[in-house]
C-alpha cells in the first residue's frame, strides 16, 4: 500500500471518528478539578482500612488486585511470546560467546567503563530493592523496582563483558523466577478461598502506618510483582542479546582480552 | 490565562496522539513503526494524568503529608503504571515480531512486504 493511499485511508477513519472523538472531548472534566469519586473514597478510606501511604500501591495491590493480576498475566503473556518468537529460530541452545559482525572492530573495555559500571550496578541494584520493599510506604513499587533491577542486571553486562555475564545469568533460572512470580500472586490471591473469604481478601496483619511492615497482603503481592517484573525485564534483555550473536559464531574468537 | 492552561493538558494529549499516528501511517521502517507506537501511547499517559490532576493537592502518599489534605486521584496514577508497563511489555513483543520478519523476509519496510502465500 502506497504512503499516499495509506494517508488517504487515515484522513478518511479521522473525518467518521471526528464527531464522537468531539462528543467525549466536551465531556472531559475541568482540567485540575477531577469529578471522579472513586479516587477520592480510595484517598479518604486507603490510610484507616489499610495501614498503608502509598495510595497508588493500595489500588494496584489491594483495592483493584484482580486487575493486576490481569495485567501481571498479561505481561507473562508477552515476555513468553518474546521469547517464543525470538528462539524460534534460534532453538534452545544457547552460546557463551558474543555476536560478532564481520567488519566490525571489537574494542576492549577500558578500566574506567569496568570500575564505573560495578559501582552503578550495585547502586542501583540496591535502589531497585528499596524501590520494591518499600512499595507500600514511599512512591514505588513491584513493578517500577522490578524494571530499575533488571536494568542493573544491565549494567553488569557492560561492566563484565558478554561471557562472565551469561555464567552469571542462568536463563532456567530467570524462568523459575518469573513463574514464581506470577504463582506467588495468584496463591495470595486464592488463599483466601480456603477459608471462605472472598478472593484477593486482605486477612494479613496489616502493620503499622508508614511502617516498612504494612498493608498486609500488599507486602506479598508487591514482592510477587517486583520478582516477575525483574526477572521477565532480565530475560527479555538476554534473549535480544543473544539474538545479536551470529548463528555459527563458535569458531570466532571470543572478546578482545584486556 | 487559566483558561488556556486548563485546556493544555488535552491538546498536548491531542497533538501527541495526531503526531504519533502521522508517523505509524507514513513509516518506511518498522523499528520506526513500533517508537511512533510508544509516542501515541505517551499521549494516554498524558490525559490519564490530566484527568486525575487537582490544583493545590499533593500527591496520593501520605507520608509527608497527613491523611484527610488534598491529594490527586489515585486512580489514574495506577491507571499510567499499568499502561507504562504494559507498553513495554508490547513493544518488547512487537520488536522480536519485527526481528522475525527481517530474518525471514530480508526487510522491514511495511510497504515492500506482501501478503504471505502457501508454499506451491
Amino acid at each position: 500500500m502506497s504512503p499516499g493511499l495509506r494517508s488517504l485511508l487515515l484522513l478518511l477513519a479521522l473525518a467518521l471518528l471526528a464527531p464522537f472523538a468531539w462528543h467525549v472531548a466536551k465531556a472531559l472534566p475541568q482540567f485540575g478539578s477531577p469529578t471522579a469519586a472513586y479516587g477520592a473514597t480510595v484517598n479518604a478510606l486507603g490510610p484507616p482500612l489499610r495501614h498503608v501511604s502509598n495510595m497508588v500501591a493500595a489500588v494496584n495491590f489491594d483495592f483493584r488486585a484482580l486487575d493486576t493480576l490481569g495485567e501481571e498475566s498479561m505481561l507473562f503473556c508477552a515476555v513468553t511470546g518474546a521469547v517464543v518468537l525470538l528462539r524460534g529460530t534460534r532453538g534452545e541452545g544457547t552460546n557463551r560467546r558474543a555476536g560478532l559482525i564481520p567488519g566490525r572492530a571489537v574494542l576492549a573495555r577500558s578500566d574506567a567503563q569496568v570500575l564505573l559500571c560495578r559501582i552503578a550496578c550495585t547502586l542501583t541494584m540496591l535502589f531497585g530493592l528499596y524501590m520494591v520493599l518499600h512499595g507500600t510506604v514511599t512512591p514505588g513499587g513491584g513493578f517500577q523496582g522490578g524494571v530499575i533491577i533488571a536494568s542493573a542486571v544491565l549494567l553488569l553486562y557492560l561492566a563484565e563483558g558478554y561471557g562472565p555475564w551469561r555464567r552469571l545469568i542462568r536463563s532456567p533460572l530467570l524462568d523459575v523466577l518469573e513463574s514464581l512470580g506470577v504463582l506467588l500472586f495468584v496463591g495470595a490471591g486464592a488463599a483466601p478461598l480456603l477459608s471462605g473469604h472472598a478472593a484477593m481478601s486482605n486477612l494479613m496483619p496489616l502493620g503499622h502506618f508508614r511502617d516498612l511492615f504494612s498493608g498486609g497482603v500488599m507486602l506479598v503481592t508487591n514482592f510477587a510483582v517486583g520478582l516477575a517484573v525483574a526477572a521477565g525485564f532480565v530475560m527479555l534483555l538476554l534473549e535480544f542479546l543473544e539474538e545479536t550473536r551470529a548463528l555459527q559464531s563458535d569458531s570466532l574468537p571470543d572478546e578482545a582480552q584486556r | 490565562m487559566s483558561l488556556a492552561l486548563g485546556v493544555l493538558p488535552w491538546l498536548v494529549s491531542a497533538w501527541l496522539f495526531a503526531v504519533g499516528l502521522y508517523g505509524i501511517v507514513r513509516s518506511r521502517h518498522y523499528v520506526h513503526l513500533i517508537a511512533c507506537l510508544a509516542v501515541c501511547q505517551s499521549a494516554t499517559y498524558v490525559l490519564l494524568l490530566s484527568i486525575g490532576f487537582r490544583w493545590h493537592a499533593g500527591p496520593p502518599i501520605f507520608y509527608d503529608h497527613p491523611p484527610g489534605s488534598a491529594a490527586v486521584d489515585p486512580v489514574m496514577q495506577a491507571l499510567v503504571l499499568t499502561d507504562i508497563v504494559v507498553g513495554a511489555a508490547v513493544s518488547a513483543l512487537l520488536l522480536a515480531i519485527a526481528l522475525q520478519v527481517h530474518k525471514r523476509r530480508g526487510s522491514v519496510d511495511p510497504q515492500s512486504l506482501r501478503p504471505l502465500r502457501p508454499n506451491r
